[in-house]
């Protein structure tokens, strides 16, 4: 619950100190941050009766006297010049500012300074700068995600503003907890190290700010690279909140059903949030075959309530029935968004074949052989209703793991693919082993550097798995373990500055510079559920799903391509 | 949570700015030709008037020791904020009745020696209060839609939307009382019926067996205890009846409502979603506007107007000339 109410908590004392009605005005950003928190009703009972985006604000010209306008909004420079445009001529009888992180002392002067009318009443930061999709995880919606793969040089500008978003956002995590973290950081990423070290300079600058009471334990930043570990967000999910976003797509909570086949109004775009959705909260984490089963229930305990609803003779039972009405009604809602998207999500794995192409992924990613495993992908490669994307992904996975093995079988893979597939080209997979290779990757992706892991694969492999499609386990996994007990190395993770810890902090925050995935954040709540002592929360700059990964991955070749031309 | 307040530096600078800005205006110099490119006396002019595009009348509640300019706060709102607040001040109204229905309930079940028709009269008047400001609300609730996408209309579709949740609230809680009431009330009068239904029939048989005897008395008796049972129960009946029909009264009130309130948790329930809706809604309601506009000139009515209109003139002339004439 932390992050969603500290982010709800933030909006409430918004807009409980202001009476009447009142407008809240949004831009393109705080508009999600706000959305997933709190809902159009919840925004009506506390008198807001009119939202609306900066931008689009602007061009209307109603005089609104009698509302009173209240502002949030992140500090960039394009906001403060609308807010100085709508200062000037100033529609509504009160303005108060919120802004979701510190404002520059420049930025308050221009503000001031076009305020000639005096209606703001206040000017407030408020640091809710990130979006709460879970309790324990958030993200920060990042529109171009792929510069963390580039070099520096390349686009150093556009850089800067990613490294600053991502400051931001951590910024405010920790001012919404009110905490002051130690800092560590991977060693063998470069702009895990900058966002680290720019992190570090923002406290220096306000500590002001961030003088909080020291407990006995600080918590823990840590900064990682998406490309210490590829394979998560290549490989395909079984479970339910991971599932819909790889096959279908999580955006804000909200899924978008149009892009797979028609469906009637009210069911085009749906809500996935544990926060309002008792089914969901209960079974996001779980895999396909259980789902399946759950939702027969749920469909036929529905179906009790709809044939008893049916049986009206007396007035008492029409009273009951009027009385129950609601309930009904939003049961029905909930039942068939979720037997729509069950429905929709077996339809594509069946059309993709997605039950095979698992197993052998989950091979790739889990098992040894590498005789097997190549025999097994050229098999999927030859075979025609496999799909594209599919057909790369089961090849970076393999050069993820074999690069090295042997390259003649590497080659006649890269061969196949091309030949096969017309519209990616093999050059990306070798993009994808340049950045991620197994040189540039700290940490045991494989479990085959350090003894340890090697024995405890040995173990796993004789006792037999689970279930073959969810035997996967990040590499993030590991890496909260050893924080757990205390033993994440600090030649892998130095600390930033002089700081030293001893001991295990009780909280640790994880930013991944690239994005997470729900497999991630699946793991972080049940390590938090698991009551080891220590408290997770995980973010990054985007959530990725294979093919956001993919894009990530093919911008970024193409402006590493245009600048080698350049150059 | 941690939050800064900037608004002691944001209010330091405004000041800073305004003694700036105050010098410059009074004097006529070069400062007002810059901005506005009018003589200076515009300038002045217009810095000391209130906003002229203004359609309400400002109130202006700042002390007179401030500047002269811009002195506007909240303005008078439109007409259908009383509307709004009309049915507001409604829905507070009927939610004290409701207290008091609340005691009056409690009163009317517990045993008493009197006769009850009390408490039963007030119980139906102040049923029949809440229930006439619930339809009073919902009726004058329908006055509050507007057409025309504009930003006025989201923001009365909204309040619209806050005040239909808010009465099907009331209405969903005064039927819960009344049907615990009408439960505990079947409960009571079944009591008592039952019994002196008993006794009715072994009066009867009584009646039946010993026929000479003690008939006078008995009967006599009976037919006072028959007749005070009777009217009873009819009592009973039309109180029933009466609940009952305030009870489909609501169920009809909260029908029409429920298309009005949002159902939580669902995509409706986003406020991404809404914004997005009212972005194409606009953007439809501007083209269907300039369709109609474009309709609309062409349209034969115009054309057939303007003859007729002309043709009146025509023969208006002619009148004219044929009285100079003749």
């Amino acid at each position: 619950m932390v992050l969603v109410s500290a982010v709800r908590d933030y909006v409430y004392r918004m807009l409980q100190d202001i009476s009447g009605m009142k407008v809240l005005i949004l831009d393109s950003q705080t508009v999600s941050i706000v959305s997933v928190v709190y809902s159009q009703s919840e925004l009506l009972q506390k008198e807001v009766f009119l939202v609306e985006l900066i931008d689009s604000i602007s061009k209307s010209k109603e005089s609104m006297s009698h509302l009173k306008a209240v502002y949030f909004l992140r500090p960039t420079s394009e906001n403060i010049q609308y807010m100085r445009r709508q200062l000037s001529n100033p529609r509504f009888g009160e303005y108060h500012l919120f802004f979701s992180n510190m404002l520059k002392d420049t930025q308050i002067h221009l503000l001031a300074d076009s305020d000639e009318q005096e209606v703001v009443q206040q000017v407030q930061e408020f640091y809710a700068d990130f979006i709460a999709v879970d309790p324990y995880h958030f993200t920060l919606n990042m529109p171009s995600n792929h510069y963390y793969i580039l070099p520096a040089v390349v686009d150093p500008s556009n850089l800067q503003h990613f490294c600053d978003r991502a400051v931001d956002g951590i910024g405010a995590v920790f001012l919404a907890l009110k905490r002051r973290p130690i800092i560590r950081y991977s060693r063998a990423s470069d702009i895990a190290k900058r966002i680290a070290h720019e992190t570090a300079l923002m406290y220096q600058q306000e500590s002001g700010l961030f003088d909080f009471r020291r407990m006995e334990m600080s918590p823990l930043l840590l900064i990682v690279d998406r490309r210490d570990d590829p394979v998560t967000p290549l490989l395909n999910q079984w479970t339910y909140q991971a599932m819909v976003h790889e096959l279908i797509g999580i955006q804000d909570n909200k899924v978008d059903l149009r892009s797979i086949g028609k469906f009637p109004k009210d069911q085009q775009e749906v809500v996935l949030s544990s926060e309002q959705d008792a089914f969901f909260k209960a079974n996001m984490y779980e895999n396909f075959g259980d789902i399946g089963m759950n939702i027969k229930r749920m469909v036929d305990d529905f179906q009790q309530v709809a044939k008893s609803n049916q049986n009206i003779q007396t007035i008492e039972d029409m009273a009951k029935f009027v009385d129950n009405y609601p309930e009904y009604r939003k049961m029905h809602g909930n039942v068939s968004k979720h037997v729509t998207l069950v429905t929709e999500m077996s339809k594509i794995v069946e059309e993709r074949k997605l039950m095979l192409v698992s197993e052998t992924e989950q091979d790739l990613a889990c098992n040894g052989g590498q005789v097997a495993a190549f025999e097994a992908v050229t098999n999927l490669l030859n075979n025609e209703s496999v799909s594209d994307i599919d057909r790369l992904r089961l090849v970076m996975l393999y050069a993820l793991r074999y690069e090295k093995e042997s390259p003649v079988q590497l080659m006649q893979l890269f061969n196949k693919l091309a030949s096969r597939s017309a519209k990616y080209k093999p050059g990306l997979v070798q993009f994808l082993l340049k950045q991620a290779g197994a040189d540039k990757r700290i940490g045991d992706l494989y479990g085959n550097r350090d003894f340890l892991n090697i024995a405890r694969n040995m173990a796993r492999g004789l006792k037999g798995v689970e279930n073959v499609y969810t035997q996967h386990q990040p590499l993030l996994f590991q890496t909260m373990e050893s924080i757990i007990k205390g033993r994440l190395r600090d030649v892998d993770y130095p600390y930033v500055g002089n700081h030293f810890q001893q001991g295990r902090p009780q909280e640790v925050v994880i930013f991944i510079v690239g994005g997470t995935t729900y497999e991630e954040s699946r793991s972080v709540a049940q390590l938090n559920a698991s009551n080891s002592g220590i408290r997770f929360i995980l973010g990054g700059t985007a959530v990725l799903n294979s093919k956001r990964f993919l894009k990530d991955l093919e911008e970024a070749q193409g402006i590493a391509r245009s600048n080698a031309n350049v150059v | 949570m941690a939050t800064r307040n900037r608004s002691l530096l944001f209010r330091k600078y405004r000041d800073a700015w305004k003694s700036v800005r105050i010098p410059a205006s009074s004097s006529a110099s070069s400062a007002a030709t810059k901005s506005s490119g009018g003589g200076p006396v515009i300038e002045m002019v217009s810095a000391s008037l209130p906003h002229p595009n203004r359609s309400y009348t400002p109130l202006s509640t700042e002390d007179p020791g401030n500047s002269s300019k811009g002195a506007v706060t909240v303005g008078l709102p439109p007409a259908w904020v009383d509307v709004s607040e009309e049915i507001a001040a409604n829905v507070q109204r009927a939610r004290t009745k409701m207290a008091e229905l609340a005691k009056a309930h409690a009163k009317a079940l517990m045993p008493s020696f009197g006769d009850g028709k009390e408490d039963q009269r007030i119980i139906e008047s102040l049923t029949h209060e809440i229930t006439n400001l619930l339809r009073k609300s919902e009726k004058r609730l329908q006055k509050l839609s507007a057409s025309g996408p504009s930003e006025d209309s989201n923001v009365r579709k909204n309040v619209q939307r806050q005040l239909a949740t808010d009465l099907q609230n009331l209405s969903m809680e005064l039927r819960k009382k009344q049907s615990t009431y009408l439960k505990r009330l079947r409960q009571q009068t079944e009591g008592q019926d039952g019994v002196d239904l008993e006794m009715n029939i072994n009066g009867n048989r009584s009646y039946a067996e010993n026929d000479d005897l003690d008939d006078m008395i008995f009967s006599e008796h009976q037919m006072a205890k028959l007749k005070q049972n009777e009217a009873l129960t009819v009592e009973r009946e039309r109180e029933i009846q009466q609940v009952v029909e305030s009870v489909n009264e609501l169920a009809q009130i909260m029908k029409d409502l429920s298309v009005l309130v949002i159902d939580q948790g669902t995509i409706v329930d986003r406020i991404d979603y809404n914004i997005q809706n009212v972005a194409t809604t606009v953007e439809e309601g501007l083209k269907q506007l300039q369709k109609a506009e474009r309709t609309q000139k062409q349209g034969g009515m115009v054309m057939c107007a303007t003859v007729l209109v002309i043709m009146c003139f025509v023969m208006l002339v002619l009148l004219i000339l044929k009285e100079i004439i003749f």
